[in-house]
């Protein structure tokens, strides 16, 4: 997604009450992170499944946030999302970026941006593909979940290479 | 000292309605078999995290009292935990680190803490305070001590591994521990 599309993500969803924003960053969504930080609701974990254990302490203080990583460190969370997250019925909402999305990313990408579908699936972590048409409805999905008190994933492609 | 006696001995020194986090293993089944009540949020799987969530409810809850019961394999999973405890400072965090250097829940294999100085790690990651015990008496000093004190802070007890009868297992739904934390 744009630069403009990603800094309008992150003001909708502030305006819509989610109050932290916790994660460990990935340059697909660095726009996305730089409005929250310029706004002072990021905070910056050292692993991603630290960052869930934060926001769970957040959420448990009645306070809305989202998790934002890329699909290497959902990798390393699956454990925590499913004995924490699920377990509890924590609402809270993951960003995760999907490095690999494009055949010819990096190498270290191929193999998780390959599964990262079914590992999703596996999990029953419910999810939507943002795009810069139809960002605002997915949030607006994600949003309702998390009322709901269910977690769910906005996924966002790696649709350019560096 | 045992687990069992050291989890005792901090109860007596913290009020009712303060809220305890605790590590995954026998470190929540000896405080529900101590003292179960609404303000335990006990953190049955995802070991390591019982410090990150310790974070997030004291950041949210500048007034209150803010317990951590952790382990030594528990915040070794996770030793990031301290960096960012450190760095954000919440002054109502009071970390407790029960360290029999093994993880017994699993069988007692060993861990590295006693090689290594979580006191002085924690120190180094600007932790307010931090204390190390080995008796009930110390123990007990410190918690006293530390009740004027702005955290972060860390007080780590070492204790004996126990050849009593293990605590019995949480019999309380996730989601109705979850639900009855937030209210509490």
């Amino acid at each position: 997604m744009k630069e403009i599309y990603q800094r309008k993500m992150l003001d909708y969803l502030v305006k819509n009450k989610i109050e932290n924003f916790v994660g460990v960053p990935d340059s697909t969504m660095k726009y996305f992170i730089d409005q929250g930080l310029k706004c002072k609701k990021v905070l910056i974990a050292t692993r991603e499944d630290e960052a869930i254990g934060i926001a769970t302490g957040f959420v448990l203080s009645q306070s809305n946030s989202l998790v934002f990583m890329q699909n290497a460190g959902f990798a390393n969370s699956i454990s925590t999302i499913t004995s924490l997250v699920q377990l509890y019925q924590v609402p809270m909402i993951f960003l995760i970026g999907w490095r690999g999305f494009l055949k010819n990313d990096a190498p270290e990408h191929t193999k998780i941006g390959k599964i990262q579908p079914k590992l999703l699936d596996a999990i029953s972590l419910q999810s939507k593909i943002l795009n810069e048409k139809d960002w605002k409805k997915s949030c607006d999905w994600a949003l309702t979940l998390i009322k709901k008190g269910k977690p769910c994933a906005l996924i966002l492609t790696r649709d350019f290479l560096d | 000292m045992i687990r069992k006696i050291a989890i005792a001995v901090a109860i007596s020194q913290i009020k009712y309605d303060d809220q305890i986090i605790s590590a995954n293993g026998f470190i929540s089944r000896d405080l529900f078999t101590t003292i179960d009540k609404a303000s335990n949020f006990y953190m049955i799987g995802s070991m390591g995290l019982a410090s990150s969530i310790g974070l997030g409810v004291a950041l949210k809850n500048p007034r209150k009292k803010i317990f951590v019961f952790d382990g030594d394999g528990n915040i070794l999973i996770n030793l990031g935990s301290l960096t960012t405890i450190g760095t954000l400072k919440p002054k109502n965090l009071v970390h407790v680190i029960f360290d029999n250097s093994v993880h017994e829940s699993t069988g007692s294999q060993p861990t590295n803490s006693n090689f290594i100085n979580i006191e002085k790690i924690a120190r180094t990651c600007n932790y307010n305070y931090t204390f190390t015990v080995r008796t009930r008496n110390n123990f007990l000093k410190v918690l006293q001590k530390i009740k004027k004190l702005k955290g972060p802070i860390m007080v780590v007890v070492k204790i004996q591994q126990s050849k009593e009868k293990r605590s019995k297992r949480i019999n309380i739904l996730p989601v109705e521990i979850k639900e009855r934390f937030m209210r509490s």
